[in-house]
């Protein structure tokens, strides 16, 4: 029988609760192995940046044209899949789309986590790494500021406000939460639980508070994720390199962003769903949702994509001209086509049904979008720096393995940061699926019993606003 | 003279609606619906509409938060440049208005979000010890409708909350 | 006070480069250089070394293109000679152009890259913390990342004395570029400024026009009217300012060009085309 509804209706609400705690409790094998893998992953990256702290940047294989490189395009990719969470939070919550409540946890976990690591590669990245506080606007006795110009501070504010705003979102979103972890943990957990919940008890002042609270930072929200990536995007596009002299830049990357995220949501939800089996609350009908959004996002940026290489074309400026078919054609001509197959062709599987519904499926799609876009990113920032201006200086640069451990690292970074997540806090919104849940079951028959209390009264106190006397 | 705080554990979300609408019309005289609190495991708008008006002030928090953040911005970063006029220029003027809307977009949204943040824990009254009455089974599935009454009033709303099939009563004396 | 400050000098700090800039320049430095003359010889390039205590970073790395040659000869070829392959070079020297515009300065997060009354491009090593965003904006290509720390390979035992005291020895995770031998600039001011006169035409000579053979490089001051360099700019028509000088072609004795003018840098290098030999 093929599932058709977005939730279970007859869900008992005591059994929500059981479910999500219980994903909480007693890691597995797998999981320990998983964790392991992630600390590797973390320590090849630790390695190769204690060396390339004490060497200099030359051992990641930079040379002059090739000033960024690898480090700058996984930014980018970190930032970009940090998009999706809490925007796509923040826009469904608005549009009263209430599929979204058993998914978007993790998914502003990921977003959280991905800025994390985002965040990371801006630092590693500097000559100069202790000196990084230099960027911030901090009032020194030599009256010394940073240049707030440049895009790069531009950075620095806008992915500080994004951090602080998305785990801000991401934790009053939880409250309600940890005051249920709270009243059923034991050990250390209570004390956590009882800290961060902060007293909850859902008394109707909460939650009043709550609900307005929430939306007014949803309403932050969505403005501040776009401005973030376009102020990324203002990195290339503020420039005058052909191939980042783009006035297209700003939403081609918020595109490129979203179209990330929600494939990263895809595979998370596929591994979440197999492993803690949340095969009641990550459905099968949600996840067609998330997939069809997908594709949407998928053809928006294959449109922004050709948009870019049309008015690059048509523009006929040389510089830019001769970077789009070196792309095209150079050494990078693989990467540019891996991009463009994965990126364009591959999200049509999102487009069957059968496959839709088929987890594994679903979880190679996911992550061959994912590489796609990695490569997409990693062919705004190469082919521009070996081929611009100056002919005498174009030179073709493949990073050295400092460098891919360090983003190989990254990877188990998130990882890590991930699995912390998913056993102390819970990863499926308990509140808002029982909401759904009420919503769907109820919402008729309490718009009937309104109506019948309203005529009663009405009848009996001739219209007269009740509760302002007898006090 | 003493008082009691009772609360009333409802396994049905009708009934309880349906046991504040009566405190509403004033069954039970001398007990008023602003007096009640009621406690639920997930948001209810419609039930809460049966309480009466009840104001909400975060969001005045919120605008004057942004609106403080976007002025402080542009003072703070005209300031800052107007004082050092060593920094880079790159043929653009020392106050360039297009970055500096940016940073100040920015600092709009990062005001904004944490005296919201703030409001909300001053205004939901977060941060304090808990009830002793209170019920874990409200975090599961039951809603309680919780109030002080004069002991004359105990009675009555007492079985006005056992008709409408209170799963269970917890009282104690206040004060 | 800042306040005071915004308020009274608020049209001032609204001055782009277009009309004339917050800046009072006290001089341009600027050059002049003759591709007609230049003969390829590398002396400059070598004459900087010296002079700048640029690093030598050893074969490996130079052909990994991370050398530190601040003024560099690119050698371009109209067309290949089969049998020798070398042969029939136009060379360009090609060094920090010293814009006014320069698309390096605003892009830097911490301002160590800023424009000197002067008119120079100046860069504070101990400001810079390495973003290498400077270099990646600069459409010349001109700024040298210090990829490795060079003080010990470099300039082993003995070679360390013939390092110049006037200048710093960069460590690694610095951005460095062409200053136009700043150090000798203020050497030269400091000398007029004691004789208690101005500095004249001739009192700064950067080490690669003084050690280029030919002449092909003149340096000055392009704001002092009676500078060699201002009578050559002046002679072939190159002023300063953005990209509005379409210069009739038909002159053969207008050949001064600046490098990439198009991209409205205001460059302060202008460069006199090689005088070819019509077919």
């Amino acid at each position: 029988m093929i599932q058709e509804k977005d939730i279970n209706e007859q869900i008992e609400w005591a059994k929500i609760n059981a479910d999500v705690m219980r994903s909480l409790e007693n890691p597995r094998m797998a999981y320990w192995v998983a964790v392991i893998i992630c600390l590797l992953m973390i320590s090849c990256a630790v390695v190769a940046e204690i060396y390339q702290y004490n060497v200099g940047m030359g051992v990641a294989g930079l040379n002059n044209p090739h000033m960024w490189d690898l480090y700058i395009a996984t930014f980018v990719f970190w930032i970009g899949m940090s998009h999706s969470g809490t925007l796509l939070s923040a826009i469904l919550h608005i549009i009263h789309a209430d599929w979204r409540k058993p998914i978007y946890r993790f998914a502003e976990a990921m977003t959280t986590f991905s800025l994390m690591t985002a965040g990371l590669f801006p630092i590693i990245h500097l000559g100069r790494v202790w000196n990084l506080y230099w960027v911030l606007p901090y009032v020194s006795d030599r009256g010394i500021w940073p240049n707030f110009r440049s895009p790069l501070s531009w950075d620095a504010f806008a992915i500080s406000t994004y951090l602080s705003a998305s785990m801000v979102f991401l934790y009053i979103g939880m409250i309600p939460d940890l005051a249920i972890c709270r009243d059923s943990a034991r050990g250390w957990r209570k004390k956590l639980y009882t800290v961060l919940s902060l007293g909850w008890r859902g008394d109707d002042r909460q939650w009043r508070n709550f609900r307005k609270t929430y939306l007014l930072l949803a309403c932050f929200l969505i403005p501040l994720a776009v401005s973030v990536h376009s102020i990324v995007s203002a990195d290339f596009a503020m420039s005058i390199m052909p191939g980042w002299h783009v006035t297209a830049f700003p939403p081609y990357f918020v595109a490129g962003a979203l179209y990330s995220g929600c494939a990263a949501i895809i595979t998370l939800f596929v591994l979440l769903r197999y492993f803690f089996r949340f095969e009641e609350y990550m459905t099968l009908p949600i996840m067609e949702k998330t997939a069809k959004l997908t594709f949407a996002i998928a053809m928006v940026w294959t449109y922004l994509t050709l948009i870019e290489f049309a008015s690059t074309w048509y523009g006929h400026n040389m510089y830019d001209k001769e970077v789009l078919i070196a792309k095209a054609t150079g050494p990078y001509a693989w990467v540019f086509w891996t991009m463009l197959f994965c990126g364009s062709v591959v999200p049509f599987a999102l487009a069957f049904k059968r496959l839709r519904r088929h987890m594994p499926t679903m979880f190679v799609v996911s992550l061959l979008l994912n590489l796609g876009m990695y490569f997409e990113r990693w062919m705004i920032v190469a082919p521009t720096l070996s081929l611009a201006h100056e002919p005498h200086q174009w030179n073709v640069m493949w990073g050295s393995i400092v460098q891919w451990a360090i983003v190989f690292g990254s990877f188990g970074w998130f990882g890590l940061l991930f699995l912390i997540f998913v056993k102390v806090f819970p990863s499926v919104s308990m509140y808002e699926v029982k909401e759904m849940i009420f919503h769907r079951r109820h919402h008729k028959d309490l718009v009937e019993i309104m109506e019948e209390h309203e005529a009663a009264m009405h009848h009996r106190k001739g219209g007269d606003k009740p509760g302002l006397e007898g006090a | 003279m003493s008082e009691h705080r009772v609360m009333a554990l409802f396994n049905d979300f009708d009934e309880a609606f349906h046991a504040l609408a009566e405190i509403r019309e004033h069954k039970v005289k001398g007990v008023d619906i602003d007096d009640v609190t009621l406690l639920s495991p997930i948001e209810h708008p419609e039930i809460e509409e049966v309480l009466g008006e009840r104001p909400i002030h975060v969001q005045k928090f919120t605008f004057f938060g942004a609106l403080f953040g976007v002025t402080f911005g542009f003072f703070f970063l005209a300031a800052a440049q107007a004082s050092f006029l060593v920094q880079p220029q790159g043929g653009k003027p020392v106050i360039p208005l297009p970055s500096n809307f940016v940073l100040m977009y920015e600092m709009l949204i990062f005001f904004g979000v944490w005296t919201t943040v703030f409001a909300f824990f001053v205004l939901a009254g977060l941060g304090r010890k808990r009830d002793p009455m209170y019920s874990e089974k409200v975090n599961i599935d039951q809603v309680a409708v919780m109030l002080d009454v004069k002991p004359e009033n105990l009675e009555p709303i007492k079985a006005l909350f056992k008709k409408h099939k209170a799963q269970e009563i917890r009282e104690e004396v206040v004060r | 006070m800042s306040l005071k400050n915004i308020l009274e000098n608020w049209s001032a700090y609204r001055k782009g480069a277009e009309e004339g800039g917050h800046h009072q320049y006290e001089h341009q430095w600027g050059m002049a250089i003759d591709l007609d003359l230049c003969i390829g010889c590398n002396a400059c390039s070598t004459a900087c070394y010296a002079e700048n205590n640029l690093a030598v970073v050893g074969p490996e790395k130079f052909a990994k293109n991370q050398g530190m040659y601040w003024m560099r000869i690119e050698r371009y070829w109209d067309q290949m000679d089969e049998e020798f392959s070398e042969q029939g070079a136009s060379f360009l020297p090609m060094l920090c152009q010293n814009c006014h515009a320069a698309t390096c300065e605003p892009v830097c997060p911490v301002a160590a890259t800023y424009h000197t009354p002067d008119g120079l491009n100046a860069q504070v090593y101990n400001r810079c913390i390495g973003s290498r965003y400077c270099s990646n904006n600069c459409p010349y290509r001109v700024r040298y990342f210090n990829f490795y720390s060079y003080y010990e390979s470099s300039w082993p035992a003995p070679l360390h004395m013939q390092l110049n005291p006037d200048i710093t020895v960069r460590d690694k995770g610095v951005m460095e570029k062409c200053t136009f031998c700043v150090q000798r600039i203020r050497e030269a001011k400091d000398k007029a400024k004691m004789e208690n006169r101005s500095v004249r035409d001739g009192d700064v000579v950067t080490a690669c026009a003084q050690a280029c053979p030919t002449q092909a490089i003149v340096f000055g001051d392009t704001m002092d009217p009676e500078s060699r360099v201002a009578k050559l700019w002046r002679k072939h028509q190159v002023h300063r300012g953005p990209y509005t000088q379409r210069k009739p072609k038909t002159d053969p004795e207008l050949r001064g060009y600046r490098i990439f003018e198009e991209l409205n840098v205001d460059p302060s290098i202008m460069y006199l085309e090689r005088v070819r030999e019509e077919v």
